[in-house]
């Protein structure tokens, strides 16, 4: 591989995280909008990891911070392995892992709320992990699985596997009616609770790496031969996806955790199975 | 000239309220400032309900002797740098309960507190204003360790 190429990668790596991390604070700027607040700044994450970073350290366990580091490795391998377009489906079970990653760190403080928070990721990980696997499936069957021979054709032929993606991703944007784990109004931050200061910015960092490995996944919809169409059309799907995510939160009330796995298993594989089958009616193959 | 740290830090106070046997009355207005009217949001501020991830606590209330355990626990339980904001009469002088047998008379008899607001109940504009203060004690604070640093 030629240098600049691998240049490129590396820096990809490096802003996605720091792209979703601004996505965040739009995505606080609009839902305020939405509520006719004004809301905190666009760089307001940015601020709050900052401020996180220098906050004294305090630890339940020290197996709390051995989590939160492997959950931040894992995802942002999983965002190198897909910038560098490895086979989606091992990038994929290490994005997995690193979600697991988050449960076993609320699980090793001994503490009632982080238990119950813990429970609830792993849920949370039951309702949206099946329907991301069908999709990356999906896309594989398709076109490849590995990222960098995907081209064009995915928005024509899966738009209900993208439709897919919408549900999950209200998952793991922790919004209404499926924020489930973090529920604010009643077990405040689930698997975050016992985390606090350097270590609860290490997990915020790591759960941008992973949307930025999701949203990617948004992003392999669009393709063009021309780079600049390419990239603003990819930048526009993935925006289009998140704004949808706030409209559902700022308009639904939360739903329990049993409606959320039972939702996310009938909707998501539905709308796969559905799209899969129209395809193979008309193609004759997938 | 500030650091970055402290910069970050004034941006994104994170709140905790706890009521330490207030009327509620106090307690609606902390609310209040969340509401889309007040929001505080516009500063940074979220309301995080977890002494571990919180920069500010709101306490109202006088402290009554059951609560005051608890709320020094709170008190020791949020990381430093930490603000403490004393809100209304109840908590700041133990008002109406003076020489009462079963409260302390004041946040300040239990954790040291930072900012006073007065009011029964307090209004959330003095409560903002309040969290303003707090926030330009810490500015002070950085630029003072910032002179020290210098000199």
């Amino acid at each position: 591989m030629d240098l600049l190429a691998y240049a490129l990668q590396v820096l990809t790596v490096i802003v996605a995280p720091l792209v979703v991390g601004l996505a965040m604070g739009m995505d606080r700027k609009i839902t305020a909008r939405m509520q006719n607040r004004r809301g905190p700044p666009v760089l307001q994450p940015f601020y709050d990891v900052g401020k996180l970073l220098s906050k004294r350290p305090m630890l339940l366990s020290e197996l709390q911070a051995t989590f939160a580091g492997a959950a931040l490795l894992f995802h942002a391998a999983a965002l190198a392995l897909f910038v560098s377009g490895s086979d989606l489906l091992v990038t994929f079970f290490v994005s997995g892992t690193g979600s697991v990653c988050l449960v076993m760190g609320a699980f090793s403080a001994r503490s009632p709320y982080s238990f119950i928070g813990g429970q609830r990721e792993l849920l949370a990980i039951l309702a949206y992990e099946p329907v991301l696997f069908l999709v990356v499936l999906s896309i594989g069957m398709r076109s490849s699985f590995l990222v960098g021979d995907i081209q064009g054709g995915l928005l024509h032929d899966l738009p209900l596997v993208l439709l897919a993606l919408v549900p999950v991703l209200v998952v793991l944007l922790e919004k209404s009616p499926f924020d489930v784990p973090t529920a604010h109004q009643e077990i405040i931050s689930g698997p975050y609770v016992e985390y606090s200061g350097p270590y609860l910015a290490i997990l915020e960092v790591a759960r941008w790496f992973q949307l930025a490995f999701v949203f990617g996944m948004v992003t392999l919809f669009f393709w063009s031969g021309d780079a600049v169409i390419s990239i603003a059309g990819k930048l526009a799907l993935a925006f289009a996806a998140l704004f949808a995510t706030i409209v559902i939160d700022n308009a639904s009330a939360r739903l329990t955790r049993e409606n959320m796995v039972s939702f996310m298993l009938i909707a998501g594989i539905g709308l796969v199975a559905i799209n899969l089958l129209v395809l193979f009616i008309l193609k004759g193959s997938i | 000239m500030m650091t970055l740290e402290s910069k970050m830090r004034i941006r994104s106070p994170w709140i905790m309220h706890f009521d330490t046997g207030s009327c509620n009355g106090c307690d609606m207005e902390v609310w209040a400032l969340l509401t889309p009217r007040y929001d505080i949001e516009r500063f940074g501020a979220m309301n995080r309900a977890n002494p571990k991830q919180a920069d500010i606590l709101l306490i109202t209330g006088p402290v009554t002797k059951r609560c005051e355990d608890r709320l020094r626990n709170l008190y020791e339980q949020t990381p430093e740098p930490k603000l403490v904001i004393a809100c209304g009469d109840c908590a700041s002088t133990g008002a109406p309960f003076h020489n009462c047998y079963n409260v302390n008379g004041g946040v300040d008899k239990v954790i040291p507190v930072d900012v006073y607001v007065p009011g029964c109940a307090c209004r959330p504009e003095v409560l903002i204003d309040a969290l303003v203060l707090g926030l330009s004690k810490w500015r002070e604070k950085a630029a003072g360790a910032d002179k020290e640093a210098e000199g």
